[in-house]
């Protein structure tokens, strides 16, 4: 029973996690179509950057949203690149978010060396029923609640927030209408950085992060994102969370080794699955 | 002199030189020539799947690496080496078969990441295998040979790897040519457009994504012959992406641009592996000076070349000479 609430929870945990790289992929493919290839990256940069601020003294709380807002800032850089020149296609645009992730490969380990790094996150651990589970986890679940809260406030509620799910139903009318698609396109890269980097200040005090994590992150979250098809972050974080849990119980009463077929095989289904269920005529008009 | 005559001519030259270079080489050159000539192969693979079958592949490293393995495990199981060498791409093109049934449904993005899903499968799969080494990997190839006749030199896998190339450029320019080739460039463009003009738009993807497999499968056999040993990380995600890479900056859709982009890319990493092993320099310089230049390149072609760099050139050519 312990071990059964220790695995659910840290699954929980781990699946919030996946759920806000999602909820980045999720924001800026609505918005512009594009799959964003360096989401993990924005989660990589701001772990990193935490542990690096921590390291130069900085109290807790204040280094983890400056390093937030410096993924938010990555995440504008990486959106000027990919889509700030008309007419690149999707496509480019997501072999260009790759190339851009890579890059930041370089700047990463000149900045921040090549060592995997973490740093202590919410000390203490909290007794439920007969486990002892760290008190992180539950920060990483309740912020992640939050968040995802706040993105439907903010999409269903505020005029930014409609005007970014104009631009993502249809871009032609939304620009008839005077908003700035690009400029909306940037934001929503901006947005996608910042949820990034929120998921990598919450998950390196549980997991080392190092400048190569981002593969890992990226697949994960983008398996999270596409149980929503990419544009609906709700069913990101359902996706989120069942790919957490079931990865915790594989490594914990099989072996860990399985840890990463199961998640990737899981997302190979859905694919498919989906898939099968489209019709091609209207994908491809999309 | 009619364009044609020259692309003969440079293609002429290029080939001697190619013939002649091992001769001159030394034994640390030649290993670059060896793993430029299987990146080509496998580049070749990855511009026909994207410059003709618009699809992106984020794993061919996976087939890679099932090539490898395949030469590998039958030459270390005692079974003729050449006929691990043929078999690699067999197998290679089988496998991809296998799982391009389904996948090869997806399309754009969900297709680039069930390949890189499935190359992080393989490599955990083969690192938990014992058969295949685990992740210490196979050690201890026997050279390449057919009874008692061994190619034991650096210089004869260079021209191996070289006739490697060279059959690879074959098949490609003949299925480009060949009546499938023009429903594969229909597909790229409309696949509705395609299949309503009769071209079997799902037969074709396959195809081409099991000869790209079957390319990367080979050159994946040479490299395990060649350095005589292999494990998981030999194939790591990264050295996928290269391919595209070297397509994407070579030029898509043509038979020479992957070959281009694969020199391109080759040298201007080993000149920076030089300048990066500097006295001086900080022991990560030259990975970081590598991940640069690859990452730098390849935004700087979509952005501003988006056709890549030998249509481009050929393109200028023309111009200056009319």
């Amino acid at each position: 029973m312990s071990a059964f609430l220790t695995y659910l929870i840290t699954g929980l945990a781990l699946g919030c996690s996946f759920a806000l790289v999602a909820s980045g992929f999720v924001t800026i493919h609505r918005v512009t179509g594009v799959v964003n290839f360096a989401q993990g990256t924005f989660a990589v940069v701001a772990g990193l950057a935490a542990g690096a601020l921590l390291g130069r003294g900085l109290p807790h709380g204040v280094a983890e949203v400056a390093a937030i807002a410096l993924a938010g800032l990555v995440g504008l850089a990486v959106g000027v690149v990919a889509i700030g020149k008309r007419g690149t296609p999707p496509l480019a645009s997501l072999v260009i978010t790759l190339g851009l992730g890579i890059l930041a490969y370089a700047i990463e380990i000149i900045v921040f060396g090549d060592q995997p790094l973490s740093f202590p996150g919410l000390p203490g651990a909290v007794q439920v029923g007969p486990a002892r589970i760290q008190s992180q986890y539950f920060l990483v679940i309740a912020v992640t609640l939050v968040t995802f809260a706040a993105l439907g406030l903010f999409f269903g509620r505020t005029y930014l927030g409609k005007a970014l799910t104009a631009c993502a139903a249809n871009p032609y009318a939304a620009r008839l209408a005077g908003l700035n698609v690009t400029r909306m396109g940037l934001l929503a890269f901006a947005l996608g950085g910042l949820l990034g980097g929120l998921a990598g200040v919450l998950i390196t005090p549980l997991q080392p992060i190092a400048f190569d994590s981002d593969v890992a992150l990226a697949v994960n979250g983008f398996a999270a994102a596409i149980v929503g098809g990419l544009n609906r972050p709700g069913l990101a974080l359902v996706g989120g969370l069942v790919l957490g849990v079931a990865e915790a119980f594989v490594a914990g009463y099989l072996s860990g080794s399985y840890q990463t077929e199961v998640a990737l095989g899981l997302m190979l289904a859905i694919m498919i699955w989906q898939a099968g269920r489209r019709l091609g005529v209207a994908e491809e008009a999309a | 002199m009619t364009e044609h005559r020259i692309g003969v001519v440079l293609g002429g030259a290029v080939a001697v030189a190619a013939l002649l270079a091992p001769l001159v080489l030394s034994r640390s050159h030649l290993t670059i020539y060896v793993l430029l000539g299987t990146a080509a192969m496998v580049t070749v693979g990855v511009s026909l799947l994207m410059g003709y079958a618009g699809q992106v592949s984020l794993g061919q490293g996976a087939f890679y690496a099932v090539g490898g393995y395949t030469a590998g495990l039958m030459a270390v199981h005692d079974l003729p080496p050449a006929l691990g060498l043929v078999c690699a791409p067999l197998v290679a093109a089988l496998i991809a078969t296998l799982i391009g049934i389904p996948i090869m449904r997806l399309r754009g993005h969900y297709l680039a990441f069930a390949t890189l899903a499935f190359q992080l499968i393989l490599l955990s799969v083969i690192g938990q295998l014992e058969v295949l080494g685990g992740d210490i990997g196979l050690q201890g190839i026997p050279r390449l040979g057919i009874g008692p006749a061994q190619l034991s030199q650096p210089r004869s896998y260079a021209w191996l790897t070289l006739a490697g190339v060279a059959l690879v450029l074959l098949v490609a320019r003949n299925v480009i040519t060949s009546r499938a080739g023009r429903g594969l460039r229909a597909l790229a463009t409309s696949e509705v457009a395609a299949e309503s003009s009769g071209v079997p738009v799902a037969r074709y993807k396959l195809a081409v994504f099991a000869l790209a497999a079957a390319f990367a499968g080979l050159a994946g056999g040479i490299y395990a012959f060649f350095i005589g040993y292999i494990a998981p990380g030999s194939f790591p995600v990264l050295l996928s992406i290269q391919f595209v890479v070297m397509a994407v900056v070579g030029g898509l859709g043509t038979i020479w641009g992957p070959v281009v982009g694969a020199v391109v890319i080759t040298i201007l990493v080993q000149v920076l592996n030089a300048l990066g092993t500097q006295p001086g320099m900080p022991p990560y310089a030259s990975s970081v000076l590598s991940y640069a230049v690859y990452a730098l390149l390849l935004v700087a072609v979509l952005l501003f070349l988006p056709r890549g760099l030998l249509p481009t050139g050929v393109e200028w050519i023309r111009r200056a000479r009319s």
